[in-house]
């Protein structure tokens, strides 16, 4: 057996590092990946050249054609310490770029300082050419070209939020495809070809091209995986070591038969499942997993266990191997949004814990294992999102914390007690609810429905309330870019700069959702995505491409908010230094803020000591609940495409660092440009000062219920968990789940450790530090990323 | 009813079982040369100056009806002689560069405090512990802290120097589940010269306390003062002899040290290194070989 030592060195790492922030350059001579990465043209290639072919046909069987013509060329290999076969790429060091969406990003990218690293002349050369075809006919060029001209100020980022043409979620439906089989959809598909035949509804030839489409699509995914079968086959033939002869005939059996047919064994499950996953990325720019990993693969291990053909030494090996696999996902994003990605490779969670539709604990011998085999490895990815409810064992708790306390920034817990409501607030049925997932950061689906979105955008909720402060005017220019909110200098109370912002957050929510609407259509007529659309539910079933309907619920939909602890001390600042004790007007205030507080350094620091949330003090507890709910109020005002609210999102990866740098000072004291608070339910860095029972206090008086998912990050310095603390430290758990916090993830690691990282990063290759809802590499990180985890508020033991 | 407090600490896991919030009660009997909370000392509110958040706004000079406070580039300098610690300054300075240690607290507002925490507690097996200083000095006060911590059915302990008429540990003790008690020297010249105050009356307290109710003993180990062979020695017989359930080993630390100069005050122990692990456990073992139970803090 490969030791997980031996199996760690096989990982190529496609952290994406920031090289830009918000609109800055930022440590871009670095690269904005490891040096050895480089840009895999095969998807481009293959998908341009079918796209050439297909001209004229319908754009759902152009895309089954073009992913067909990807599967069915590209270079494939397997690796020698692989049981797991498939890659994205042609060799190991590979990233691609969804060309169809996107092509001046790459072509921008490779010509840059940060990017040069990632293509050689030829290539450089090949990609122009290809560029060639897509340009006027990406998505992102049809979405410029369509947007009307009021519109393009709000799609350039200008720091209020960043609409972004980016990956999308979505969790196909396993457990219902291991019954199967992908023929088994297939079939599925033809039986409904021949019902519409007889029934010849409205839209006939729309469903007929969409299912021919979706059979197209499933059967190049068989033959891509008989591919590896052949491949396998034929080394073996030349393999002398016997038992690297028999894995590869093993794999050889494995890809002939699985996806096509149910999975029989676990690693034929693990096989099938990755198959899936590595072509959903393919078809469509896709992060995220999102499989509840225990829940979907348990019966298929208890049954190999059962009739001896598996123990658990070599799940546990599977289990790492498929660890690996994981880590060969990710994309090339744009430098804008390497801003809001520093240090992310493909963003995916596995879920483990939690309980069945019926409400059972379904914690097994797969949840221990995946937690053994993540602590093994010790690599960004995947995290584990594990699910707490009322029902989870103490041991479970103890395992967990014991991954917890290597650093590695995972598990990061969610409590279903106060998820779930929120979840069927949403409208999701409380069965569905109940069997929720995360697949990345705090992204919440429902495994196998047409759920699937994505994070619109980033949506800066500080700046909003700057808005708010300068009427919608951008004071350097005179221009009204905002919504024309009433004068500060009328305001009688904080409650009038709270509608106003509130108003600017309706404002700007609209503008973006506008852009997505345009999107969304665009999208649906240029970009279907049939192979898709046929693991989810319901989509073959009522002959509808997964983009022409979705899931009923506001659970699909919905930005990522940051800054809105900011906004919350900065309206209790407003309430004490302004309305109470009188010490400044708000005019005077905000004429104090727009030139960066220079030489009133005392005004700042009264407008820094007034309450602050995060220290369980009800003055500015009770504030920040109320700012929290207006603003989610004001962005539910706004409905979309499909009729339901926009809402906010907890998942604030890099972007409060890297989107801050656009937003000038606020009155709680913060200077221009300085990042925000590190989640939506932590205190402003430094500002929490009572201890960690405190914050958690404090962050329990924001109920999820009246806003949406949250992130908490918390960050302990390793001797916290020691034997003789972690009692103690089980019980502030088991306490943040009594007070209904919906979220929260540790950073076990001390400050000196980072600073000593920060100065000798040869020396820490293998840091991990938590960055948001991801874990990364500190080295891959930003100086300024760097010290903004550095200046989280380490908790202290006293 | 008021009491001083200087500072409740929340997550206190090394003061009692448990996770706990720890009370702070102003005013010492005891002036240990190593106190590493030197403004617990002082049984009135007092200044306590962090320069490193000074901004140079001068708003604390002006304040001052002594003319103590002077700024120049190298920051604010208070003259100490002069302060008579009015506490203008500190309510002048917008940036907490000058602060007031010691506030006057009613009940309800520290029993405010410690209930916030009440989930952490009973899932933890933790409580309140109210410390000082000596929190003896306040009896009243402290006793009606405890005594609305029982009604609330929150574990108490009592951190105490044990320095007080036994009439009055045993009226608040009645309350308490756990008392910590500091024996810092088994001499009593030595006891005095180092703490101001001899050993007599707290060593026949410690021995009361320990008859009536669970107690820890707590031992600082501070080099050159009390950490003879003879003396660890003494000390361990004596904890054997009371028969108490456990001895908390607190190593010398010079975290407290800092704080001296931001309360005007100079340092006895300047200079003075922490003991090393290896020492410490040694004294450990030394303990342990007389029957007892040993844990090691800082």
């Amino acid at each position: 057996m490969t030791t997980a030592e031996d199996l760690k060195k096989k990982v190529v790492s496609r952290a994406v590092r920031n090289v830009k922030r918000g609109s800055a350059e930022e440590d871009s001579s670095r690269g904005m990946f490891r040096p050895e990465i480089r840009l895999d043209l095969q998807r481009s290639r293959f998908f341009t050249e079918s796209y050439r072919e297909t001209e004229g046909q319908a754009m759902v069987l152009r895309r089954a054609k073009a992913l067909a013509n990807l599967l069915a060329k590209m270079d494939i290999f397997i690796r020698d310490h692989e049981r797991i076969v498939g890659y994205q790429t042609s060799d190991i060091n590979g990233i691609f770029h969804p060309i169809d969406q996107n092509w001046k990003s790459p072509k921008r990218l490779v010509n840059s300082k940060a990017g040069s690293s990632l293509l050689d002349e030829a290539g450089k050369k090949e990609l122009d050419e290809l560029c060639d075809y897509w340009e006027g006919k990406s998505i992102s060029d049809r979405h410029q070209a369509a947007i009307p001209e009021s519109l393009k100020k709000y799609w350039a980022y200008e720091g209020t939020f960043l609409w972004t043409q980016l990956s999308e979620l979505g969790i196909p439906d396993y457990e219902r495809l291991f019954e199967t089989g992908l023929k088994g959809r297939i079939q599925q598909a033809k039986d409904k070809l021949v019902e519409i035949d007889e029934t010849i509804p409205v839209d006939y030839l729309e469903q007929k091209e969409f299912l021919e489409a979706v059979i197209i699509s499933l059967e190049a995914v068989i033959n891509f995986a008989k591919r590896y079968s052949a491949m396998a086959d034929t080394i073996a033939g030349k393999e002398k070591d016997p038992k690297r002869r028999a894995e590869l005939e093993e794999i050889s059996r494995i890809c002939a038969r699985v996806p096509e047919n149910p999975p029989r064994s676990f690693l034929e499950a693990i096989q099938f499942f990755y198959f899936i996953h590595l072509v959903r990325y393919l078809e469509y720019s896709t992060l995220g997993i999102g499989i509840r990993l225990d829940k979907i693969f348990i019966s298929f291990y208890e049954k190999d266990l059962a009739e001896g053909r598996l123990d658990r030494g070599e799940a546990l090996e599977i289990m790492q191997l498929l660890w690996i696999k994981f880590n060969e996902l990710g994309l090339v994003y744009s430098p804008t949004v390497s801003s809001v990605y520093g240090g992310v490779a493909s963003l995916q969670a596995v879920t483990i814990g939690g309980t069945d539709k019926n409400g059972n604990d379904v914690t097994n011998e797969l949840t221990y294992l995946a937690l053994e085999a993540a602590e093994s490895l010790h690599l960004i990815e995947p995290s584990i999102a594990l699910r707490i409810h009322r029902g989870t064992p103490d041991e479970l708790y103890s395992r967990a914390l014991d991954v917890i306390k290597t650093g590695v920034g995972y598990p990061s817990l969610f409590n279903d007690e106060s998820l779930l409501p929120l979840i069927e607030k949403w409208g999701v049925p409380p069965g569905d609810a109940k069997d929720y997932a995360v697949t990345g950061c705090v992204y919440i689906e429902i495994p196998g429905k047409n759920a699937m979105r994505r994070p619109v955008g980033y949506f800066v909720l500080a700046k909003c309330l700057w808005w708010a402060l300068h009427q919608g005017v951008n004071p350097k220019t005179g221009e009204q870019h905002g919504a024309r909110t009433a004068d500060p200098a009328t305001f009688t109370s904080w409650e009038d700069l709270l509608e106003a912002y509130a108003e600017q957050v309706a404002f700007f929510t609209n503008k973006m959702e506008q852009l997505e609407r345009i999107n969304l259509e665009l999208i649906e007529k240029y970009c279907p995505r049939p192979f898709y659309s046929a693991v989810v539910e319901g989509c073959i079933e009522s002959g509808k491409e997964a983009r022409k309907w979705v899931y009923p619920s506001m659970i699909h939909h919905f930005a990522v908010v940051i800054g809105g602890v900011n906004v919350a001390d900065s309206i209790t600042a407003v309430k004490k230094v302004v309305f109470e004790d009188k010490l400044v007007s708000l005019p005077e205030l905000i004429e104090i803020m727009d030139k960066n507080w220079e030489g009133r350094e005392d005004i700042r620091q009264t407008c820094i000591n007034a309450p602050k949330y995060g220290n369980d003090d009800d003055y500015a507890d009770s504030i920040a609940r109320i700012v929290q709910r207006r603003g989610e109020e004001a962005m539910e005002s706004i409905k979309d495409r499909y009729g339901f609210s926009n809402r906010g999102d907890g998942s604030a990866v890099s972007a409060t660092y890297g989107l801050a740098y656009d937003t000038p000072a606020t009155p709680d004291g913060r200077m221009d440009g300085d990042f925000f608070s590190d989640s939506t339910l932590a205190p402003s860095p430094g500002q929490d000062k009572n201890g960690p029972t405190a914050v958690l206090n404090s962050c329990a008086k924001i109920k999820s219920i009246e806003t949406y998912n949250h992130l908490l990050n918390q960050k302990f310095p390793p001797r916290f968990l020691e034997e003789d603390t972690k009692p103690a430290f089980m019980a502030y758990l088991k306490t943040w789940k009594e007070l209904d916090i919906p979220h929260i993830q540790l950073n076990i690691v001390d400050k000196e450790t980072l600073v000593s990282a920060q100065e000798n990063p040869e020396n820490y290759s293998d840091l991990i530090v938590r960055v948001a809802g991801f874990s990364a590499y500190f080295v891959d990180l930003s100086k300024g990323l760097q010290d903004h985890i550095i200046a989280r508020t380490e908790q202290s033991l006293a | 009813m008021n009491g001083l407090v200087f500072n409740i600490q929340k997550f206190s896991i090394h003061d009692g079982p448990g996770i706990r919030t720890t009370v702070f009660m102003k005013g010492c009997p005891l002036a240990c040369k190593w106190c590493s909370n030197p403004e617990s000392i002082n049984p009135l509110p007092e200044i306590i100056t962090y320069d490193i958040r000074c901004i140079g706004c001068a708003r604390c000079r002006d304040a001052c009806p002594q003319n103590a406070i002077s700024i120049s580039d190298q920051g604010r300098n208070i003259d100490w002689e002069k302060c008579n610690q009015c506490l203008a300054c500190a309510q002048a300075c917008p940036a907490k560069a000058i602060e007031v240690t010691g506030q006057y607290m009613m009940v309800d507002e520290v029993m405010k405090k410690i209930c916030d925490d009440i989930p952490f507690y009973k899932n933890s097996g933790g409580g309140a512990t109210i410390s000082g200083g000596e929190a003896l000095l306040q009896k009243a006060f402290v006793k009606e802290i405890f005594h609305r911590c029982r009604e609330n059915d929150i574990n108490t302990v009592l951190d105490t120097t044990g320095l007080a008429p036994w009439e009055h540990i045993e009226d608040v003790i009645q309350y308490v589940d756990l008392v910590l008690l500091d024996i810092k020297h088994m001499d009593a010249a030595t006891h005095k010269a180092a703490t101001g105050v001899g050993n007599a009356l707290i060593l026949e307290n410690a021995e009361k306390i320990a008859a009536e109710k669970r107690t820890w003993f707590r031992f600082p180990l501070i080099p050159g003062i009390n950490d003879s062979k003879k003396n660890i020695e003494a000390f361990s017989a004596f904890a054997a002899k009371c028969d108490v359930e456990k001895v908390s080993l607190l190593a010398y630390h010079e975290w407290g040290a800092a704080k001296y100069e931001k309360l005007g005050r100079t340092y006895a122990l300047e200079g003075v290194e922490a003991p090393s692990e290896k020492c410490v456990e040694a004294v450990g073992e030394m303990i342990k070989s007389f029957g007892l139970t040993v844990d090691i803090g800082q």
